[in-house]
């Protein structure tokens, strides 16, 4: 009969860490940054030249997602530590603010988004059509892929 | 005010409410994790990262792809 004692306590099972040298390396010189910024600006210009709905526009977003997805389980970078513990008001105001944002954008997708009760996409759609706008758009999402990674 | 424009507001300051709440996170000494700090706790456990990475690849198919 097994004892309080003898129950392995239960703990979080950090993610497999590979003995890798620091990468990104640290210390990269400027010349290495502006140029990864030129390959991402370069990309989310063609990316966000794409027409909606075609076959183009969903490979350009899987190619992210699936290089993402390499460099988090197979390559992982250097991640920014993160907090042992969070302050419980401090997480219940970002909880608060989100829960009313998805609130208030699931009673628009319940009805329909209709044009007295837009929904958050209907409203940020029109405002991505100009190219010039949707690369940056695609930009900021790829350094958001970037720094979640690093996370 | 028409019930469009209360809807735009009802976004705009629940977005404005989360730089607001970026903005006290990054003082010294403040209480309010960033975002970044959020997501980082999020993502100790391998399914946290999972789905956020996931999520994050959803925005970008629901608002580039479609």
């Amino acid at each position: 009969m097994a004892t309080t004692e003898q129950v392995p306590e239960r703990r979080r099972r950090p993610i497999r860490r590979r003995e890798l040298p620091h990468w990104p390396p640290k210390g990269q010189h400027p010349v290495g940054y502006a140029l990864a910024g030129v390959v991402l600006g370069a990309y989310a210009w063609i990316l966000g030249g794409f027409a909606p709905f075609s076959v183009k526009s969903l490979i350009g977003v899987l190619i992210p997602g699936a290089v993402v997805a390499i460099i988090a389980y197979g390559w992982p970078p250097q991640r920014i530590p993160p907090p042992e513990k969070l302050d419980i008001a401090g997480v219940s105001y970002w909880t608060i603010v989100v829960a009313a944002l998805f609130e208030w954008e699931a009673s628009s997708w319940k009805d329909g988004s209709p044009s007295w009760h837009p929904s958050l996409t209907d409203l940020i759609n029109p405002l991505l059509e100009p190219h010039a706008i949707k690369s940056v758009a695609v930009f900021l999402w790829l350094l958001t892929g970037w720094g979640l990674v690093r996370r | 005010m028409t019930m469009r424009i209360i809807t735009i507001v009802g976004f705009v300051l629940a977005i404005g409410a989360m730089f607001v709440l970026e903005y006290l996170g990054r003082r010294p000494d403040s209480k309010v994790p960033t975002v970044g700090q959020w997501f980082g706790y999020l993502m100790r456990p391998r399914i946290g990262r999972l789905l956020v990475l996931l999520g994050w690849w959803w925005l970008g198919w629901h608002y580039f792809a479609r």
